[in-house]
């Protein structure tokens, strides 16, 4: 039950965590009318991992070992390219509102509907062949055990609770801290996104050196404990860490976060009201 | 979840998964998969259902009966993953569907908590399911291998080419001069690969006398032997020396995404040998210099290079050539190590007919069995 219930949670949180971030700032741009895109993109994301797994079990194939971890390592580098650009496009949206040209922002920095749709479906994306496959396998079960699904789905509303909170902790920041705080926490999102994405490529013997660790804390943060499975789920922590993996973790965030910290012409000040 | 729906996705799952578990077995192999292999996986065991299995489709049905989450690998030679499980969660049983082509030594292992090396078994496959040549691991763990070797030593050639060329162009002859001999050894080791980009060899390692086509200059390492040895520093050397390492950073780049065969890999190594008896040998590549030994050390340490990464598929098809080849690579590096002076080698002016003609027979010697392996890989 326990162990099932993390296993929905990691992967729960994995899909739940950047699309709330985006939910928060659109509703904190007063963009509630880009908000069907959000789900457009999470449906169509559900639907294609369902829809995949289906059609492979229909047609009594699998996909190999290596394609599964290139499929899952290529979608996690391409989203780590979207949610970096989400960062420096809400920092751009940021300095326009303390500059108070909230008129002009609508034209100027009007996000691409597509590119709503794409990132909120990457980040369900990623994961979802994954989880579906799971789902799947614990509804069998339930044929002599509901006990695995329960947890399972459990994991799942924990992981949107969690998301949801996250949500409205963010939404009631005053706008300044609100960017800096989200933008911060997704530039370390993505780096975990990118080290797991190299980690899959390892894995699928793309990239060699998948046993050459730079560090092993599996004993002090055992990957089934609730709090390996949060780290794992909101930054994607590794307790088993390649030396690849931290490689470009450390890249990322060493080029990233100064670049996203480096002052704005205007200081993004305002008083929330 | 009303009943109703919870039957749909009984029934849609448990046809999903049948379907899973019947995959078709690849052409050419009668036996295919027999049925699942059952494993199960406790928080202390790791019980797999049989030791053994034909080589082709493999389908491992792995339950957990602990209470943690637990993972199922199935490993080839050196920890390659040939497949696994992951989120095999308390009380769920996931497949493991992998394609085994080659016969062998395998280890499977189970995950309790997923962490460390799990608990670990031995697993054969017997036979192996036809495959092409290229998709077969062993060759292609043969040349990435190779390119590793390969990569490692142009990381060294990059910053010794670049302290030889600095001191040409700092007017430093005698420290060029000592570089020059010491730059060329990486560059030796690899030429095959160098050649194997036709237009970069002959402005990195031509000679005065080849043939050029009108208006293109004799460039490279032995026009600034030349210079050093024979003419004095010419106005045009920073030029020649800064042309040379744009040569060698251009062989770099085009060197990391380089796809060789195992064919490309026995030829390039009989390849430097036939370098040694026609360039070394002779003395007609360093003429200015003189210190062909150098190159002649590094030529037979390339060739020595690509048949180690090679080594695994020459003992798998021909289990006698591999002594043969260790005992005449140690033969020509006897006898190299004769003419050693410190760091480096005796001038080729200072050998003898005889020492030259010990040295064609032990190439010779070694060349034989060098030139079998592109065979005996291919067969």
């Amino acid at each position: 039950m326990l162990g099932n219930a993390l296993i929905g949670l990691r992967e729960g949180l994995e899909a739940a965590l950047v699309v709330s971030i985006l939910v928060a700032f659109l509703v904190r741009t007063d963009r509630r009318s880009e908000l069907p895109k959000v789900w457009l993109g999470v449906g169509i994301a559900i639907a294609v991992s369902v829809g995949v797994t289906l059609a492979l079990a229909l047609a009594q194939q699998q996909l190999t070992f290596e394609a599964q971890e290139a499929f899952g390592g290529i979608l996690s580098i391409i989203a780590v390219g979207f949610v970096t650009w989400m960062i420096f496009w809400m920092r751009r949206v940021a300095r326009s509102i303390s500059a108070e040209l909230r008129g002009k922002l609508e034209g100027a920095l009007a996000m691409g509907p597509v590119a709503v749709v794409v990132m909120a479906g990457l980040a369900v994306g990623r994961e979802g062949l994954e989880t579906a496959l799971f789902f799947f396998t614990a509804a069998q079960a339930a044929g002599e055990t509901t006990q695995p699904l329960i947890g399972f789905l459990i994991g799942i509303a924990i992981a949107i609770a969690l998301a949801y909170l996250i949500y409205r902790g963010a939404i009631s920041l005053n706008l300044g801290r609100f960017f800096t705080i989200t933008g911060v926490l997704l530039i370390f999102v993505a780096a975990g996104i990118l080290a797991y994405g190299m980690h899959d490529l390892q894995e699928a013997g793309i990239v060699p050196g998948l046993t050459t660790l730079a560090f092993d804390v599996s004993t002090a943060v055992p990957p089934d404990s609730w709090y390996g499975t949060l780290l794992k789920g909101i930054f994607n922590f590794s307790p088993q860490t390649t030396v690849a993996e931290a490689i470009v973790w450390v890249a990322y965030v060493a080029v990233v976060l100064p670049l996203f910290l480096r002052p704005q012409r205007t200081r993004a000040a305002i008083p929330t009201t | 979840m009303s009943r109703t729906s919870r039957v749909a996705v009984l029934v849609t799952a448990s046809a999903a998964l049948a379907a899973c578990t019947s995959t078709a077995p690849p052409a050419g192999d009668a036996a295919g998969a027999g049925g699942p292999i059952a494993v199960t996986a406790a928080d202390d065991r790791c019980e797999v259902g049989a030791t053994e299995a034909p080589a082709g489709t493999i389908t491992f049905s792995v339950r957990n009966t602990g209470s943690k989450i637990t993972e199922f690998y199935l490993y080839g030679t050196g920890g390659r993953i040939m497949g696994e499980v992951e989120n095999i969660g308390p009380g769920l049983t996931r497949n493991l569907i992998v394609e085994v082509p080659d016969g062998g030594s395998y280890t499977t292992a189970c995950k309790p908590g997923m962490v460390g090396d799990g608990i670990q078994a031995p697993f054969t496959v017997t036979g192996s399911a036809t495959r092409s040549v290229d998709e077969n691991t062993r060759l292609a763990e043969a040349t990435t291998g190779y390119h590793r070797w390969v990569t490692s030593q142009i990381e060294a050639l990059v910053p010794k080419t670049q302290e030889f060329v600095d001191a040409v162009k700092a007017g430093d002859v005698d420290t060029a001069k000592a570089l020059f001999p010491v730059a060329r050894t990486y560059w030796e080791r690899i030429e095959p690969v160098a050649e194997s980009f036709g237009d970069i060899d002959p402005k990195i390692d031509g000679r005065e006398d080849d043939e050029r086509d009108p208006g293109v200059q004799f460039t490279g390492y032995h026009r600034l032997e030349k210079d050093l040895w024979v003419d004095g520093l010419q106005p045009d050397a920073p030029a020649m020396a800064d042309q040379l390492m744009a040569d060698i950073r251009d062989l770099e780049s085009r060197t990391a995404t380089v796809e060789l065969t195992p064919v490309q890999l026995a030829n390039g190594a009989k390849e430097l040998l036939d370098e040694v008896a026609t360039g070394k040998i002779t003395g007609e590549e360093d003429r200015y210099s003189h210190t062909d030994l150098w190159d002649f050390k590094a030529n037979v340490e390339g060739s020595q290079g690509a048949v180690a990464a090679l080594r695994p598929v020459i003992d798998e098809k021909d289990p006698t050539l591999g002594p043969v080849l260790d005992e005449r690579f140690a033969a020509v590096d006897a006898l190299l190590e004769e003419y050693r002076v410190g760091d480096g080698y005796r001038l080729y002016t200072d050998l003898t007919e005889d020492d030259t003609r010990r040295m064609a027979e032990a190439v010779d010697a070694l060349g034989e069995p060098v030139s079998q392996v592109a065979a005996v890989v291919t067969s």
